[in-house]
């Protein structure tokens, strides 16, 4: 699985996104392509919206959600490594 | 140069050029909310596309038609049209009439389906669907049946502070106007001028009225039509991929509106997809069903004392 350092700066890319019943709906212009996000995929989606490094985003989740910071990072990383394939997220 | 005026979208259209298809306005002193003027080669040319494209910028479009014209449409207000040589006036209008003023919607923030719409007891309607999928083809029958159009072709939906809108407008020309500009053909395609002429009138709803239900059509093999509710996320998608000349979307200054538009249409719109057998036979058994579907879904939210009555 992709390994993200806690210094690794995330932001989301530009896409065009919609409410619908408490789902937010994004669309990749370019490929063509859909996402619906819901539950903590959303809330990782509107954190992103300004950039945070990997060790920050791991925090608010914490903050969020009764999860330890092990587990947090974990199931975040996997996650992540999915928006990135998907050209949803950059990492710097 | 004469001065036309015309109603169409919600929008006062003063042309330099006559448009039959569209209704008049008689009142032609107002403020026009869009102009279109003919302007010379000269003045064009240089700015324009090559041949055969389109360009989508925020607040401006272009389009160079081979054959015809080079279109340029900005803010929302304003299309200048640069015939070639000897185009005849329908294949002008083909191209004004349908990209053109597709653009146009876009710069103006609507969200314009390619789709028919009929206004009903039950709100307005729409039918949206692939190429060929028959929607023009089922409005015409419900306007047959004494429905009045709302528009044929291309579908402008607005968002009102009371509610989705549908605004009233005419093209006849609707499926060659696609065809033609996907093959960029430099010698022209063969132009086929819709046969299916919309009295105006009593056939035809001058006004906007509020959206109820868009219907996406599809074939399937069984006699037995489908009316299936959509849920969830492809609503929204549904939405955008029957967007009239959907290219256009990308580059518009409008676009992060309109996606929040396919959001809040797709919520408070029904949509449902239709599915039925293209038997010609069955168009006006389809109809029947469409009636009957409606009337049951949409009567008792909208007609409360219709439903009283029968009991």
């Amino acid at each position: 699985m992709r390994a993200y350092r806690p210094e690794d700066k995330l932001s989301r890319t530009q896409m065009l996104s919609t409410e619908l019943d408490q789902e937010t709906v994004l669309m990749s212009i370019d490929a063509g392509a859909y996402y619906g996000l819901k539950g903590t995929a959303q809330c990782i989606w509107e954190q992103l919206e300004t950039p945070l490094t990997f060790s920050a985003l791991v925090d608010r989740l914490v903050e969020e959600y009764e999860v330890s910071p092990e587990i947090c990072a974990a199931d975040l990383s996997g996650f992540l490594a999915e928006m990135e394939r998907e050209g949803l997220l950059r990492v710097e | 140069m004469s001065l036309n005026a015309y109603w169409a979208y919600g929008l006062r259209i003063h042309a330099e050029l006559e448009c039959p298809e569209l209704p008049s306005l008689p009142d032609a002193t107002s403020n026009p909310d869009v102009t279109v003027r003919l302007l010379p080669a000269s003045v064009e040319a240089l700015e324009t596309p090559d041949s055969g494209s389109y360009e989508v910028q925020p607040g401006v479009f272009r389009l160079m038609v081979p054959g015809v014209a080079r279109y340029r449409v900005e803010a929302g207000s304003r299309i200048f049209v640069t015939p070639l040589p000897d185009v005849p006036a329908e294949r002008l209008r083909l191209f004004l009439l349908g990209s053109a003023m597709g653009a146009l919607l876009y710069q103006r923030g609507l969200f314009p389906l390619h789709g028919s719409a009929v206004e009903t007891p039950w709100g307005a309607m729409i039918f949206v669907g692939a190429q060929g999928a028959g929607k023009s083809t089922l409005a015409a029958h419900f306007h047959r049946r004494g429905y009045r159009l709302l528009s044929d072709d291309v579908c402008a939906v607005e968002s009102k502070p009371e509610g989705l809108q549908i605004l009233p407008a005419l093209a006849r020309f609707r499926l060659c106007a696609d065809a033609y500009e996907r093959l960029q053909s430099p010698q022209g395609a063969s132009f086929d001028v819709d046969k299916f002429v919309v009295p105006m009138g009593e056939g035809y709803c001058p006004d906007p009225a509020p959206l109820t239900a868009i219907h996406i059509l599809a074939d399937h093999e069984s006699a037995t039509p489908v009316f299936e509710v959509l849920r969830g996320f492809d609503r929204v998608q549904q939405l955008l991929e029957n967007l009239y000349r959907p290219h256009y979307l990308k580059g518009q200054a409008t676009q992060a509106d309109l996606m929040r538009m396919a959001g809040m249409i797709a919520q408070q719109a029904t949509m449902v997809a239709v599915a039925r057998h293209r038997d010609p036979e069955a168009i006006e058994e389809l109809v029947s069903f469409l009636e009957s579907k409606w009337t049951r879904r949409f009567t008792l939210n909208q007609l409360p004392a219709a439903t009283k009555e029968k009991n």
